[in-house]
């Protein structure tokens, strides 16, 4: 193992942490992840997984994937930061692409109803018809993310990792005006 | 406004970028003898149609793929959208 | 204090404010303007044009007079009316739009000038002399005009922005939305009811009584029953202020402007609603009939004297009039009997019109009295005339839908002949369905039936079946209305309180030739002030109709723009402000910079080091000429992470690229970079990087940091839209990787240390080679040998969570190498030193062949840009790229500057070309340039000028070379 030490897309050694209200907001800088894309005719790899179409996320042992585009897919590997996974999954018919540092994912956890409300302030999805299993890229504070739903008690918001500093903000900030009380 | 995403349903256009006139699908052959002008009509002349469109749309903050949507610029109304590359593949 | 009984005010909580410096006392309940009247306060403002006093004339957001500043300090906010503020406690309100005292105000000489501002007035007046405009005569306008001020203190508030989704909205929560909010909600479809008020009920909370029970238990039974709909969303103090595209509304939610410290809130949200439909069920205004000074405070709508009364528990005046020409107006004259409030006339001009308990007088108002409120009222009938002693005088000359939001996609409103009035017309925004007295209906009896029925018929729409809920019997009266636009006579009457127009002006235009709406609108500004003529347009259409003889409906209607009511700009931003105004990038070695002193610049939406001062430097060229030369003779370190990097796969990969590079890419061998350069399909140059193939189907293509997004859409553009036969995949991973450059003699030394036992000789990684390989004990790492500064220089990757480590590790173990941080100034001075291109050379003016790379327009292959780059003009431009060198070395170099020859004259004709870039130059010893010269490879050690005319500034400048580094190119080959 190489003597560098990584950071943690928000500049930590360790991820940050917040509890806010009922809301507890997590940097999870362990998460590897790989984008995969089908070549013209091939038929999608046994991954443990059947990979999910449009708008969809889908959790396997140790992976999960949400699609991304047509024939295309982002494959997370909860703890596999470490790995070389473009290496890892390299196949035939497969472009496999080394992403796990090129975002930075924000787990988001607390009741579905406060969570909902989150979505509402986050990103311009049906909240209420955004239900587990759901992923999406979409529009948010003039960039873009992947929003994944990934229980009824669980949201991760994944964006570009340069830009780790400006989601984080934005979710404090939206967390933190959902627990004023009225 | 709503872009109908043929994968991914109603899209509301801020994550889209706009490009224009679906003819540029119909880049001409290079190796034609009169390739000059005919990349020149396709590079500068465009309809502009007062009425039914059929323009490009790039699902940037989405799944990157193009579409081509057809709308009627008088009333915005969006007639339907479909992938590029299948109204390319169904062309070629 | 003039408060009746009753009311839906909280007598038990008693407010404080202050209005002008006074101290006042309110309820729970009250908005300013109920509470100023209940303090017998009727001068709230001044108006805009003549000065005139002016009292509240409405009770909601149709108020044209009673415009105030709230709150102080940054809080302050002009132009709030008082007839939607919220009273609070400690609330601090100021009257606006004077010079001096509300009560005495200098610009009332205005008033008196009167006949020199009458309609078009500043287009005739203000022309000549041309000289005066900008120093006399627009310094003067605005300061006399205009309303409330500005803090010019930044907005300390807090706002936000959200989306909201749902199957139907419905657009105010009175009689008609209520119904059709139930409707909607118990049929389980998602809801979302908005109304601007604090208090739902709309009309209903104004009647004393307008159902067969109260109708505040009517309302409250509803609210209990919605509070259990988790399918309804009730959202009160929203306002829906425009219609969108496909269903899409913009709403601004009041958040805590009703509370004296929003404490941790934010004071306002902006909600865009995605509907599927909608229901506009936003009631209807009640207008003015223009009459000779009709705007003299204690002048009002009768609706609106009638709300004070019933829900507010307020009069005006103990003694008031009511001038009428419909049953509406002896409604109020009731409401205000039953609370003891004295009726000293019903003036109206319908025959035999009359009502129990009270004077009423066929006949018409025809003047006022009274100098800051009114005293008295003339009243004309059958010729003969009488002043009759009132404090308020309420006026009804029908009610105006609301339906601006169904005309705001050009819907054009139809006339109601019953009701002479426009109702929603067709052409309105799709899907909007309107309820309730936008649809015409204009009892509560029929508006409660008129939402329900709306909401079912919505949900039909959607395949969702909805049963029409019991409602209680209430009020169905009809207004039996006789249309009366104006009173004729000789004196000012106000049709447009807000913009100071008059019947008159109406005249004017009319005499002038502005008949059509547009024109009236423009040339007397009616309709055109912050309230878009709620209680004005019709009327002043309705007046020019008179005068040409023409119907109200082929006179013309006006259409209305968002927003409804004003919105604030602040809430529009959405709270993205200061550093948060757009997303900030940081680079992967963003921490370790810091903790060098590094300055940050932004270059886009990153922020990149520009240069790290040392102590003891005190200007920033001291730095960058350090760092320049520290590369040049030992090894510089800078972050080019920025750069944008597209991974490209698959097995046409380099068919692909060959196809979008306008030079080869597919002849490039496994493990070697080239150059590329990428043309636009009109045969402009567009963009250039690095392509490195690092396996036989992939390849990592770098662009420019600014064209990053746009190329890798383009890239899209052509796998899609012109190739989808390719077998070819994209995905962007520039922020995967942190890359460095490690650039001068000594790179290689350094590298030497890091890379784990890998051959950097110059047999085994020559220029431009490319490799994976592992460094520091094993990290994944990618190198590059590629040089945009001229000297023996790569790039290394690594994913970037250790970029941070590896420049902290390079700096410290190459210490003896002399390696140094650099920025990117120096980037720049490098790769201008080079003559390397960057944004400023590729402006989009600029072809292959100004830059001397029109041999790398491959002609045996096709590619985006080749055809048209074979064009006669392009083919023809002799401008190319060159250095420029003072020949007086202490003499500067100014990017911007054209090119003449000596001694010619300097215009367009003359004009040889321009300077694209400058810097001073540490190798050179002087400020250098590049820049586009005529015929510049033919003027190699010519002279030539370069003019600045912005700061008057002649230089003569040497043509040279542009790569004043090792233009042999031997020092990145060592």
């Amino acid at each position: 193992m190489t003597e560098l030490k990584p950071i943690c897309a928000l500049g930590g050694a360790e991820p940050a942490s917040r509890r806010i209200g009922a809301l507890s907001l997590r940097e999870d800088a362990g998460l590897g992840l790989a984008s995969l894309a089908l070549r013209a005719g091939a038929p999608a790899p046994a991954l443990g997984l059947v990979l999910p179409g449009p708008g969809g996320w889908a959790e396997g042992a140790g992976l999960a994937a949400f699609w991304t585009g047509a024939g295309q897919w982002m494959l997370e590997f909860p703890g596999g930061a470490g790995r070389d996974l473009a290496a890892e999954l390299a196949g035939p018919g497969l472009s496999v692409t080394e992403q796990t540092d090129g975002f930075t994912a924000f787990e988001i956890q607390g009741p579905a109803a406060e969570l909902v409300a989150l979505l509402e302030k986050l990103v311009n999805v049906d909240a209420r018809r955004f239900g587990p299993g759901s992923a999406t890229r979409t529009g948010f504070h003039h960039m873009s993310v992947f929003v994944i739903r990934r229980a009824p008690d669980r949201l991760a918001v994944l964006g570009m990792r340069s830009a780790a500093g400006t989601i984080w903000h934005a979710l404090v900030e939206a967390a933190e005006r959902q627990e004023v009380p009225a | 406004m709503l872009i109908p995403h043929p994968l991914l349903g109603l899209r509301d256009a801020e994550e889209f970028t706009y490009l224009g006139d679906a003819s540029l699908l119909d880049r001409p052959d290079p190796h034609a003898p009169d390739a000059a002008q005919q990349f020149y009509e396709y590079q500068h002349l465009r309809d502009n149609p007062a009425g039914i469109h059929r323009e490009l749309w790039f699902h940037e903050q989405g799944d990157r793929s193009w579409l081509i949507v057809t709308r009627n610029t008088l009333t915005h109304e969006i007639l339907g959208a479909e992938l590029a590359r299948d109204a390319k593949g169904a062309k070629a | 204090m003039t408060r009746l009984s009753g009311g839906l005010i909280d007598r038990s909580r008693s407010l404080t404010f202050t209005f002008d410096g006074k101290t006042y006392q309110g309820h729970a309940g009250d908005t300013l303007a109920s509470a100023l009247l209940a303090n017998d306060v009727r001068l709230m403002g001044r108006s805009f044009k003549y000065h005139r006093p002016r009292g509240v004339i409405a009770s909601g957001s149709e108020e044209p007079n009673a415009l105030v500043e709230l709150r102080g300090g940054a809080w302050q906010e002009p132009n709030t009316r008082a007839t939607v503020a919220e009273l609070f406690d400690g609330l601090a309100a100021r009257s606006q739009n004077k010079v001096g005292s509300l009560g005495f105000d200098l610009l009332a000489v205005n008033d008196l000038l009167s006949p020199f501002f009458s309609a078009g007035f500043y287009y005739k007046t203000f022309m000549w002399p041309r000289a005066f405009w900008e120093k006399l005569y627009e310094p003067a306008i605005r300061r006399a005009a205009g309303l409330g001020s500005l803090t010019h203190e930044p907005d300390p508030d807090a706002y936000d922005a959200g989306f909201l989704h749902c199957d139907l909205l419905v657009i105010g929560g009175g009689a008609a939305g209520l119904t059709a909010a139930l409707t909607a909600a118990r049929a389980g479809a998602q809801v979302i009811l908005a109304d601007e008020d604090f208090r739902l009920g709309g009309r209903l909370l104004a009647e004393s009584a307008p159902l067969d029970r109260p109708a505040t238990d009517w309302i409250a039974g509803i609210e209990a029953e919605f509070a259990g709909l988790p399918n309804l969303r009730v959202m009160r103090r929203t306002t829906v202020w425009g219609a969108f595209d496909h269903g899409i509304y913009g709403a601004v939610e009041r958040v805590s402007d009703h509370l004296a410290s929003p404490g941790k809130r934010v004071r306002q949200t902006l909600w865009r609603i995605t509907t599927k439909r909608a229901i506009l069920a936003s009631g209807a205004t009640e207008r003015h009939i223009p009459f000779a000074d009709n705007d003299r405070p204690g002048v009002m709508l009768s609706g609106a004297m009638r709300a004070y009364a019933n829900r507010w528990a307020v009069s005006p005046a103990k003694r008031v009039a009511i001038f009428t020409n419909n049953d509406d107006g002896h409604r109020t004259a009731r409401d205000l009997l039953a609370k003891g409030v004295e009726i000293a006339a019903v003036i109206d001009p319908r025959p035999a019109a009359s009502g129990a308990g009270y004077r009423t007088i066929q006949g018409h108002v025809t003047g006022t009295k009274g100098r800051l409120g009114l005293s008295r009222i003339e009243v004309t009938a059958n010729g003969r005339s009488e002043w009759i002693d009132c404090g308020a005088l309420g006026v009804s000359g029908g009610w105006n839908p609301n339906i601006q939001i169904a005309s705001h996609h050009r819907g054009r409103p139809v006339w109601h002949d019953g009701l002479q009035a426009f109702v929603a017309g067709p052409g309105g925004p799709v899907g909007l369905i309107p309820a309730g007295a936008t649809s015409g209906q204009s009892s509560t009896a029929q508006a409660l039936v008129s939402g329900a029925k709306a909401a079912q018929a919505a949900l039909a729409d959607l395949g969702i079946t909805a049963t029409l809920p019991d409602l209680p019997q209430a009020e169905d009266q009809a207004l039996n209305l006789k249309p009366l636009w104006h009173v004729p006579g000789k004196s000012r009457a106000w049709v447009d309180f807000q913009n100071d127009v008059t019947v008159k002006d109406i005249k004017l235009a009319y005499q002038e030739n502005m008949r059509p709406v547009e024109h009236l609108k423009r040339w007397t500004t009616l309709g055109m002030a912050t309230d878009q003529g709620k209680t004005s347009n019709v009327t002043g259409l309705a007046v020019m109709a008179e005068l040409t003889g023409q119907s109200i409906q082929s006179t013309g209607t006006t259409i209305f723009r968002p927003p409804y009511t004003p919105v604030a700009l602040s809430v529009l931003g959405g709270g993205d402000t200061g550093t948060h105004f757009r997303p900030r990038r940081l680079t992967p070695t963003h921490d370790w910079a810091s903790r060098q002193g590094a300055v940050f610049v932004e270059v886009g939406q990153w922020m990149r080091a520009q240069y790290f001062p040392r102590a003891g430097e005190t200007t920033w060229r001291q730095t960058v000429d350090r760092e320049v030369l520290a590369t040049r003779t030992g090894v510089g370190i800078c972050d080019v992470t920025t750069l944008g990097k597209i991974d490209v796969q698959g097995a046409d990969a380099g068919e692909f690229l060959d196809r979008v590079y306008c030079n080869a890419m597919k002849s490039l061998k496994v493990g070697m970079v080239r150059y590329g350069l990428m043309l636009r399909e009109d045969g402009f140059a567009w963009d250039d990087g690095t392509c490195a193939r690092l396996a036989e189907t992939q390849y990592v293509v770098t662009t420019t940091t600014a064209n990053a997004g746009t190329i890798y859409r383009h890239l899209e553009f052509c796998r899609q839209c012109l190739w989808p036969e390719l077998d070819v995949q994209l995905i962007s991973t520039t922020d995967a990787w942190a890359q460095l450059s490690v650039a001068g003699p000594n790179a290689r030394k350094l590298l030497q240390r890091v890379v784990d036992g890998f051959d950097l000789s110059n047999e085994s990684f020559p220029f431009m080679a490319c490799a994976n390989l592992t460094v520091c004990g094993g990290l994944r790492a990618r190198l590059f040998r590629i040089s945009f500064s001229g000297e023996l220089a790569y790039e290394i990757a690594v994913p970037a969570r250790y970029g941070n480590a590896l420049i902290e590790r390079l700096i410290d173990i190459g210490a003896d190498l002399g390696a140094t941080p650099y920025g990117t100034e120096t980037l720049g001075v490098l790769r201008i030193e080079k003559g390397h291109a960057a944004g400023n050379e590729l402006n989009g003016q600029t072809t292959a062949q100004m830059l001397g790379m029109g041999r790398m327009v491959s002609t045996k292959k096709d590619s985006i840009g080749a055809v048209l780059s074979r064009r006669e003009g392009l083919v023809a431009e002799r401008r190319v790229l060159v250095g420029l060198q003072p020949v007086d070395a202490s003499q500067p170099v100014v990017a911007g500057s054209h090119l003449f020859a000596e001694g010619a004259a300097q215009d367009t004709a003359s004009d040889q070309g321009w300077i694209t870039s400058a810097c001073y130059s540490p190798h050179v010893g002087s400020a250098i340039g590049l820049g586009y010269l005529d015929n510049g490879d033919a003027q190699l050690g010519e002279q030539i000028v370069a003019a600045n005319p912005l700061q008057a500034q002649q230089v003569v400048l040497r043509v040279v070379s542009p790569h004043f580094v090792d233009p042999e190119g031997g020092r990145v080959r060592d």
